[in-house]
């Protein structure tokens, strides 16, 4: 009985054009577009050098911090390089700018820099953010430096190395830097996000095939539903026969977008593949879950409820980031508890996790919260179908 | 009868109003999962399989998908995936609703077959016709209650019409009709689209009496005939003309 319904079940849903959109050709077309508009977006995102100048004055030569910043930022050999610096008199600063050879320059007065540009544009917000930033940074290490002078003073040593001081507040200001490089320059671009929750998208969409398939075993919702129930078949074998053939056609679907998006948009998961396909999997069951949840409680038709599945599934999505990752950010700060609810949010958080954190435990977090999704979901099921008694059919 | 009483499910078989097949399998898959879901053994279940096929006439039809059938095909689908299990009570209802001529004679056939095998059906029907020609006891259910049950012949002397007769008049005036009332015996006389329907109670006789008046009288007419009641009219007697919603 379980295998012969397994294999109708299995049948109907491949063979369902709607369930085979919304399951399999809708993500990859989705997918297509992504790639389509985000590759664009980043390749225009590189950027290009830009050219500036600095005014090589008594007090640029005394602001050791400017000169090694910009020196770094100008290196030919920093992959990173920004600018194209070169190191001029006011004068000639002025006359490279009025012929527009440059984007703009810098004079400092005492240790206050003056950014001088002609236009506003991408190269000159950029060349002032820069600039401000060196500025905020010098200001914390003067600060700093200050307070650590004032407490070795306070502990009555008044031989104090300034020098030594000064290089090891820089140097902690660097490292701290350097980390948050590390962790931003984690290769986590904005079509990777975008992937990342078309995949939580596609897993979500999978409660389509589980509502479809448990819909056919429920007499209230289709025809088919009261054969089912007349016939002498025990209702749990059927359902779950029927939950494996939808669980495993989802499983089918992902495989076909992730052999997609990794052979023909070239997209690359890294070496964590494995750990991604796993969270994956987890998302598929929670939204298949989810599908037969709503499947069983709402006694709509089947086409209002695949309507609010895919609206609850949208709007998962969306406020997990699909349309822009701010609006996770915002959810977070704001309303915390509803990414703590939202499946899609739990999936592209472990899928970021991968990327943010050097441990496991957030991924693993994400994972068990899907898991007790789920569960929750099965159960309130579970409870709906044993309820469920039809005086008439 | 509990859920899980499927001792007594297993004897059962359901032809449901609404045609209750899936669409994404063919005329073959469709009989074999619904037929599957009593029949266990394979070779058990393609014989069932191929006996249902050729009870309902779909032998053509076999890799067929529903909506490639036309809706008296869809019907008999629909009742092959009732019966294939080989029930010993069928509960068939309304099963040639808007179904062409052909169809709906190799479905009554097919449940003629199914009686003949052993099987008892319960028939749910609006189609008075079809209860004469299939039905061995007959209910008549009106708003969930039993009005009358019965055979067909008792179910006709509870109407309490002995004989109707039609008559095909170009023009009768109403005085006409009026008198026709009066004359003996006559229940009820209706005159709609140049047909006139005279209902007797009792007695005998009564089509040469109204030969007489109709020749007396010199109103012409184009054919005249009398019959007994049929259940139709019994139907209407016990459950009133007034319309339904």
């Amino acid at each position: 009985m379980f295998i012969h319904n397994f294999k109708y079940a299995f049948k109907t849903l491949f063979r369902n054009k709607m369930l085979i959109f919304w399951t399999f050709a809708f993500p990859i077309i989705l997918g297509t577009f992504f790639n389509l508009a985000f590759s664009n977006i980043e390749n225009s995102e590189k950027l290009k050098i830009i050219d500036i100048a600095i005014v090589n004055n008594e007090d640029f030569q005394n602001n050791e911090m400017f000169k090694e910043a910009f020196k770094n930022l100008s290196d030919e050999k920093n992959e990173d390089r920004l600018f194209n610096t070169q190191y001029v008199t006011e004068e000639k600063a002025k006359e490279l700018l009025e012929n527009n050879e440059i984007t703009g320059y810098i004079i400092l007065d005492e240790e206050t820099p003056k950014v001088v540009v002609n236009t506003s544009g991408i190269n000159e917000t950029i060349f002032k953010y820069v600039t401000e930033e060196i500025t905020q940074t010098a200001e914390i290490v003067k600060t700093m430096a200050q307070e650590e002078i004032a407490k070795e003073m306070m502990a009555g040593n008044y031989q104090i190395d300034y020098q030594k001081i000064y290089q090891n507040i820089q140097d902690r200001v660097q490292n701290q830097e350097a980390n948050i490089k590390n962790v931003s320059n984690s290769n986590l671009s904005y079509t990777m996000i975008e992937f990342y929750t078309l995949i939580a998208m596609a897993c979500l969409y999978g409660g389509i095939l589980g509502m479809v398939a448990i819909n056919q075993n429920l007499p209230n919702m289709s025809s088919n539903g009261k054969r089912v129930a007349v016939s002498p078949t025990v209702k749990g074998k059927l359902v779950l026969s029927s939950v494996l053939a939808s669980y495993i056609t989802q499983l089918i679907g992902l495989l076909l977008l992730f052999l997609y998006t990794i052979f023909v948009l070239k997209v690359d998961y890294g070496d964590n593949l494995p750990l991604i396909i796993t969270l994956a999997m987890t998302g598929s069951l929670a939204g298949l879950t989810m599908g037969i949840a709503i499947g069983t409680l709402l006694k709509s038709n089947e086409n209002v409820k695949t309507g609010i599945l895919i609206s609850i599934t949208m709007l998962g999505c969306f406020l997990s980031g699909m349309m822009g990752i701010t609006m996770k950010y915002i959810v977070d700060k704001n309303i915390p508890i509803i990414n703590k609810i939202n499946p899609a949010s739990m999936i592209t958080d472990g899928f970021y996790s991968l990327y943010y954190y050097d441990t496991l435990d957030r991924y693993f977090l994400n994972v068990g919260s899907l898991l007790i999704f789920a569960f929750i979901m099965i159960s309130i099921s579970y409870l709906s179908l044993r309820r469920q008694k039809y005086d008439s059919i | 009868m509990k859920p899980d009483a499927y001792d007594i499910k297993s004897k059962l078989g359901v032809v449901f109003q609404d045609v209750a097949v899936f669409e994404e399998l063919t005329v073959y898959e469709n009989i074999d999962y619904f037929c599957g879901l009593y029949i266990k053994d394979r070779k058990t279940r393609k014989q069932y399989i191929e006996e249902a096929i050729e009870l309902v006439g779909l032998e053509e039809f076999r890799k067929f998908y529903p909506k490639q059938l036309s809706g008296g095909l869809l019907r008999r689908l629909n009742i092959a995936c009732g019966i294939a299990h080989k029930p010993e009570l069928i509960f068939l209802d309304e099963p040639t609703v808007a179904v062409d001529p052909q169809s709906r004679n190799n479905i009554l056939e097919g449940i003629k077959k199914l009686r003949d095998r052993g099987a008892t059906i319960i028939y749910t029907t609006h189609y008075m016709e079809e209860v004469e020609i299939i039905c061995d006891r007959i209910i008549i259910l009106d708003k969930g209650k039993i009005l009358a049950s019965g055979t067909s012949n008792q179910l006709k002397e509870l109407a309490k019409i002995e004989e109707k007769v039609t008559v095909e008049i170009n023009d009768l005036e109403e005085k006409e009709k009026d008198k026709i009332q009066k004359l003996s015996n006559v229940d009820q006389v209706t005159y709609n689209g140049n047909v006139l329907i005279v209902t007797y109670k009792k007695g005998q006789n009564n089509l040469s009496q109204l030969i007489d008046y109709l020749n007396n009288k010199s109103i012409k007419y184009n054919k005249i005939y009398s019959e007994r009641p049929t259940l139709n009219d019994v139907f209407l007697e016990l459950t009133g003309k007034e319309l339904r919603d």
